[in-house]
C-alpha cells in the first residue's frame, strides 16, 4: 500500500526505508533537488565527531538499492484523506508521514549581535559550512586569535517568539569549540551560555573534556550587544552572572549558536488539513507518549523535528517508530 | 404666588446637597493649589485666554463638538442632553421672568413653573410661543434620552464597539437621569390635561390622558407625577457630585484652568482633581485602546483608570498596565491628559528617592569625536546597529563633524524611569546627560530615538542647543541640498511612532524624507490616530504574547497598504513591528543611507 513521506532529510529517508522493510510502498516528496536535508550542511556530528558522510551515505545508498521513488523539487500544497496535493499534481496514498523538519533561526532578527552587518559575526551553520569547505578564517583571510560562541540565539528567547529550548545547540557549541581548538591551537575560546544542558549520552564527558583538555572557557551570561571595532574585530558586552560583573571583550570572531524554529511551511498545510500546532509552531503530536508520532488525524503521522527539536539519533528512532504505527494503521483499514 | 407645594421638597434637598458638595470640592481644590498654579491663573485671568475658555465651554460643554467628530449620532445624543437641558433651564427662566416680572422666585419656581403657573391665564401670543418653545426643547432632550436608551442596547449604532461598565453609583444617577425627562413630560402633560396650558407635545399627550382618564383620576395623578419628577431630579442631584455626572460642572473650571496654562505634572497635584472629575466616563477611550482590541485587557483603559483613581481604589496593576501610546487622549472629548495622570499615579506608587543609587554615574563620559552636532543614539539605537551605521553614513555624506555622545555606552535619557514613575532617578539621569551635553559645547543634538527626543524636549533644560529627531535633521539636510538621494519607485508605508507623532507632534519630516526616496502609502489609522507597536517602554506588566498580538495587528494594517516595505523612525518600533510582519522593516535613516548618491559635498 502506498504511503507518502513528506521531506527527504534523515527522518524522511529512514521512514521510507523502514516502511519498505515492512512491505509498504513509500514515496518521498522533497522540496529541494537533493535528499539529505540539513544534514548535508553539517561537518561532523556530536558527540562522537562522526563525519556526516558516514551517516548520510549509507542511508542514501540503501534508498537507491531499495528503489524507493523520490519526487524532488516538489512542494506540498495540502494534505487530504486520500493523498497529498503537490506542486506536481496529486499523489494518492493511504497514509502520510510528515518529516518536514525545522528551519534555522534567522540570526538577523537579533540585530544587536550584528549578524549580516559586521564582519566576522557568523552562525554555527556558517561555521559548519566553512569547515566543510576546508577553510575557516576571518573575512580578511587571517586566523582568529580570540573566538566567542554565544549560546541560545533564537532559543529560550521570548523577544523573538522562541520560547522553546532547541536542545542540540549546547552540545553543538561544545563540539564546535573543540573543533576550533583543533583548527587554531593558539586561540582563546569562550562560550557564553545561560545553562549548559548536556542531556545525551557522552555529552557531559565532551563538555568536561572541552574545559579540561581543550582549555575552553565557559562564561555564564548572555551577550547583550556587539559592536564593530576597527580592524574587523567585534566588541561584545556581557555579564558574568557567576561573579555578578559586567564585562566587555574584543574578539576576532563571534559565532552565534542559532536554534531550531518550526518549519515556516507548517502553518499553511497544517491549517488546510486541520492539524494543530504548538505555541512554538512546531506540529503538535497526538500526545507525547505512545502517540508521539501520530497526529490528530488517523492517516497523518509525524517523525523527526517537525514536532520539536531533536537530535539525529532521535529522529532516526522516530522514523522506525512511525513505520510501525503506519503499518498498524493500514492493517486495521 | 405660593411656591410651597410639598412635592418639590426632594428637588430642593437635591439642589442644596449638590451645590454644597460641589462648592466644597472646588473651593478646596483651588485652596490647595500650589502657588505656581495660582500665579499662572493670576497672570492669565484678564487675557484673551478667558474669552477663549468661554468659547470652548460653549462648543464643548454644551455642543460637544469633539464627540460629533467621533460619531455624529453620539455627538447629537450628548448635545441634545447637555445643550437641550441648558436651553430648557435658560428659556424656563426667561419665561418665569416674562410672566412674573423681576420678583424673587425660588429655584423650584423656575423648574416647576408649568405647575405653579397652571392657574394663570395664558392667552397672549408670547405666552403661546413660550409654551411651544419649551415643548420643542423638551422633545429635543427626550430624543437624546431615547438615543441613550438605544445606545445601552446597541452601541455600534453610534460607532462604539464597547461602552463603559458602570459602578453602582453611576447606575443610580443614570437611572434617575433617564427618568427626569419622561417624568417631566408626564407631569406637564397631566397638568395640561387639567388646565389646557400645553403646547404641541404636552398638550397632545395631555388630551390623550384627558380622553382616557376622569378628572378625579387626573387630579390625583397630577400630584404623584410632579412628585416623581421632583424625586428623579432630587436623586440625580444628590448622586451627581459622587458620580460621573460631576463632569457636567467640572468641565467648565477645567477648561478655564487649562486655558490659563495650568497642567498636570510629574507629581500629583490639585489640578488632577479637576481632570479626574471632568471625566464623563463616556467610554470613547475604550475602542481605540489596543490592549482591549488585541490583548483582551478590559479594566485599565483611560475611563477605568480615572475612575479607580478618583475613588481611591487604584491598583498598581491598573496604573502600570498601559502602553501610554496616547490614542485614548487623542479621542477624549474632554481633552484629558490621561498619560500625565497615569504617570504621576505611577510616581505615587513607585518613586524611590535614593540619590546614592547613581553615584557611579558621576563623570561618566565615553563620548568620541568632536563637533557642534552631537548625536545621542539612545539604548535602543545601540541595539539596532543598522541605524547607527546608516546615521554614520549620512553624517559622512553631509560632511558633518559629529560628537558621538553614547556610542561606547552612555547614561540613559531618563524617560523609561520617568514613565515608570521613578521621577527622582530619572532626574539624576537627566542631570548627568545635561552636564555632558553642555561640557562638549554642542549646538545641535540629534537623536534617532523618539523616546529620548521627548524627554530632551520636555524635561531637559538645554539653552542654546537645538534638539532634533533624526527625521527632522535628515529632512533639513535634504532641503539644504547637503544630502543627495535617488528617488526610486519603491512603495513604502510609514508607521508613526507614538512618542514621535502624538508625543512630539513630528508627522511631516519623516514623510517628507520617505517621499524623497520613494512612494509613501498611508495605513488606514495614521498620524495622530496611528497604532502603537505594542512594545512601548511605558509598559511594565503586559506579557510578551500580548505585545506580539498588538504588533501582529499593526503588521496587518501596514501590510494592507500594499507597500513593499515598512519604514518607521524609532528603533523600538522597528524591533516590534518586525515581529508582527513578514515585510522588511527599516528605520528612516537606513532607507536614506541606502539611497544616497555619490555626489556628496565632500566629493564635490
Amino acid at each position: 500500500m502506498k504511503v507518502t513521506v513528506i521531506g527527504g532529510g534523515v527522518a524522511g529517508i529512514q521512514t521510507a526505508l523502514a516502511l519498505k522493510g515492512l512491505g509498504l510502498k513509500p514515496v518521498i516528496i522533497e522540496k529541494e533537488d537533493t535528499l539529505g536535508g540539513k544534514l548535508r550542511g553539517w561537518h561532523k556530528l556530536f558527540p562522537t565527531m562522526t563525519p556526516v558522510g558516514e551517516v548520510l551515505e549509507p542511508l542514501l545508498r540503501e534508498l537507491r538499492e531499495q528503489n524507493i521513488p523520490i519526487m524532488a523539487s516538489t512542494e506540498v500544497l495540502g494534505i487530504e484523506t486520500d493523498g497529498v496535493i503537490t506542486s506536481h499534481g496529486k499523489v494518492e496514498s493511504r497514509a502520510t508521514v510528515v518529516c518536514s523538519g525545522f528551519d534555522l533561526f534567522d540570526a538577523t532578527l537579533k540585530e544587536e549581535y550584528g549578524y549580516g552587518i559586521y564582519d566576522n559575526v557568523i552562525t554555527s551553520a556558517d561555521l559548519e559550512r566553512m569547515m566543510n569547505n576546508g577553510k575557516v578564517a576571518l573575512v580578511d583571510g587571517t586566523q582568529p586569535r580570540r573566538i566567542a560562541f554565544l549560546h541560545c540565539v533564537g532559543s529560550r528567547d521570548e523577544k523573538v517568539q522562541q520560547r522553546h529550548c532547541s536542545k542540540v545547540c549546547c552540545v553543538t557549541g561544545v563540539k564546535q569549540a573543540i573543533e576550533m581548538r583543533r583548527w587554531f591551537p593558539q586561540s582563546e575560546i569562550y562560550n557564553f551560555y545561560m545553562d549548559i544542558r548536556m542531556f545525551g549520552s557522552g555529552y557531559e564527558e565532551m563538555y568536561r573534556s572541552a574545559q579540561q583538555e581543550h582549555g575552553i572557557q565557559f562564561i555564564r551570561g548572555r551577550i547583550s550587544e556587539a559592536a564593530p571595532v576597527p580592524g574587523g574585530k567585534v566588541q561584545i558586552k556581557a555579564e558574568d552572572t557567576l561573579i555578578g560583573r559586567p564585562l566587555k571583550m574584543t574578539v576576532d570572531m563571534l559565532i552565534l549558536l542559532i536554534g531550531m524554529t518550526a518549519g515556516c511551511s507548517n502553518s499553511h498545510w497544517a491549517e488546510c488539513a486541520g492539524l494543530e500546532q504548538s505555541d512554538s509552531h512546531f506540529m503538535r503530536p497526538l500526545n507525547v507518549f505512545e502517540g508521539n508520532v501520530r497526529s490528530a488525524l488517523p492517516n497523518v503521522f509525524y517523525a523527526g523535528t517537525v514536532t520539536a527539536p531533536k537530535t539525529i539519533g532521535e529522529s532516526l528512532n522516530e522514523a522506525n517508530a512511525v513505520a510501525f504505527r503506519v503499518a498498524e494503521y493500514l492493517k486495521g483499514l | 404666588m405660593n411656591f410651597n407645594s410639598p412635592f418639590a421638597l426632594p428637588f430642593s434637598i437635591g439642589c442644596v446637597v449638590m451645590f454644597a458638595v460641589i462648592a466644597y470640592k472646588y473651593v478646596r481644590w483651588l485652596y490647595i493649589m500650589p502657588d505656581s498654579d495660582k500665579r499662572q491663573i493670576k497672570a492669565n485671568i484678564f487675557s484673551r485666554r478667558t474669552w477663549q475658555a468661554v468659547g470652548e465651554c460653549v462648543t464643548e460643554s454644551l455642543l460637544h463638538r469633539r464627540i460629533f467628530r467621533v460619531n455624529p449620532v453620539l455627538g447629537y445624543m450628548h448635545m441634545s442632553l447637555a445643550f437641550g437641558w441648558f436651553l430648557l433651564i435658560a428659556t424656563g427662566f426667561v419665561e418665569t421672568v416674562a410672566y412674573m416680572g423681576w420678583t424673587p422666585v425660588p429655584l423650584r419656581g423656575h423648574v416647576f413653573f408649568k405647575y405653579y403657573s397652571r392657574e394663570m391665564p395664558h392667552t397672549e401670543m408670547w405666552q403661546m410661543v413660550f409654551t411651544q418653545v419649551m415643548d420643542a426643547l423638551l422633545l429635543f432632550v427626550l430624543s437624546g434620552v431615547a438615543l441613550a436608551w438605544c445606545k445601552r442596547v446597541y452601541s455600534k449604532m453610534m460607532g462604539m464597539r464597547r461602552t463603559t461598565r458602570h459602578v453602582w453609583g453611576d447606575r443610580i444617577a443614570l437611572t434617575a437621569l433617564w427618568c427626569i425627562f419622561p417624568a417631566r413630560l408626564l407631569a406637564e402633560s397631566t397638568t395640561a390635561a387639567l388646565w389646557h396650558n400645553g403646547g404641541f407635545l404636552t398638550g397632545t399627550v395631555g388630551s390623550l390622558l384627558a380622553s382616557s382618564l376622569s378628572v378625579e383620576a387626573l387630579l390625583r395623578m397630577e400630584n404623584a407625577v410632579w412628585l416623581f419628577y421632583a424625586l428623579a431630579l432630587g436623586v440625580f442631584f444628590c448622586a451627581m457630585p459622587f458620580s460621573r455626572y460631576m463632569h457636567i460642572f467640572t468641565e467648565v473650571p477645567l477648561i478655564f484652568l487649562r486655558r490659563w496654562g495650568v497642567t498636570s505634572d510629574d507629581r500629583p497635584k490639585s489640578f488632577d482633581h479637576f481632570q479626574l472629575e471632568a471625566c464623563s466616563r463616556c467610554g470613547i477611550c475604550i475602542d481605540p485602546c489596543q490592549l482591549q482590541r488585541d490583548a483582551g485587557i478590559n479594566n485599565v483603559q483611560g475611563v477605568y483608570f480615572l475612575r479607580d483613581r478618583r475613588y481611591n481604589m487604584l491598583s498598581a496593576e491598573v496604573a502600570d498596565t498601559c502602553l501610554m501610546c496616547g490614542r485614548c487622549s487623542e479621542r477624549c472629548p474632554v481633552g484629558l491628559d490621561i498619560n500625565k495622570l497615569r504617570q504621576n499615579s505611577r510616581y505615587s506608587l513607585h518613586n524611590s528617592p535614593s540619590f546614592r543609587r547613581y553615584d557611579y554615574l558621576r563623570g561618566v563620559d565615553s563620548s568620541v569625536g568632536s563637533g557642534k552636532v552631537g548625536y545621542f543614539a539612545g539604548c535602543m539605537t545601540l541595539l539596532s546597529p543598522r541605524i547607527m551605521l546608516a546615521m554614520e553614513k549620512i553624517f559622512d555624506s553631509a560632511g558633518e563633524q559629529v560628537w558621538w555622545a553614547d556610542r561606547n555606552g552612555g547614561v540613559c535619557c531618563g524617560r523609561p524611569l520617568k514613565l515608570a514613575g521613578e521621577i527622582d532617578a530619572a532626574r539624576e539621569m537627566m542631570r548627568q546627560n545635561t552636564a555632558l551635553f553642555v561640557k562638549h559645547g554642542i549646538t545641535t543634538l540629534v537623536t534617532s530615538c523618539p523616546i529620548c527626543l521627548k524627554v530632551f524636549r520636555e524635561d531637559y533644560n538645554l539653552p542654546g542647543i537645538e534638539i532634533l529627531h533624526h527625521s527632522e535633521y535628515i529632512a533639513r539636510l535634504l532641503d539644504e541640498g547637503r544630502l543627495k538621494v535617488k528617488c526610486n519607485q519603491t512603495e513604502y508605508t510609514y508607521h508613526d511612532p507614538c512618542e514621535l507623532g502624538r508625543g512630539c507632534g513630528v508627522y511631516e519630516p519623516p514623510r517628507q524624507v520617505i517621499q524623497s526616496v520613494g512612494q509613501l502609502l498611508e495605513p488606514e489609522e495614521t498620524r495622530n490616530h496611528a497604532l502603537c507597536c505594542g512594545s512601548s517602554i511605558a509598559n511594565t506588566t503586559i506579557s510578551d504574547g500580548a505585545q506580539l498580538r498588538i504588533a501582529e495587528s499593526l503588521g496587518r494594517s501596514l501590510e494592507a497598504t500594499g507597500a513593499q516595505s515598512i519604514v518607521t523612525a524609532c528603533p523600538l518600533c522597528k524591533k516590534a513591528v518586525k515581529r508582527g510582519t513578514k515585510l522588511p522593516v527599516y528605520d528612516l535613516a537606513e532607507v536614506v543611507a541606502d539611497n544616497l548618491t555619490a555626489q556628496s559635498p565632500q566629493s564635490e
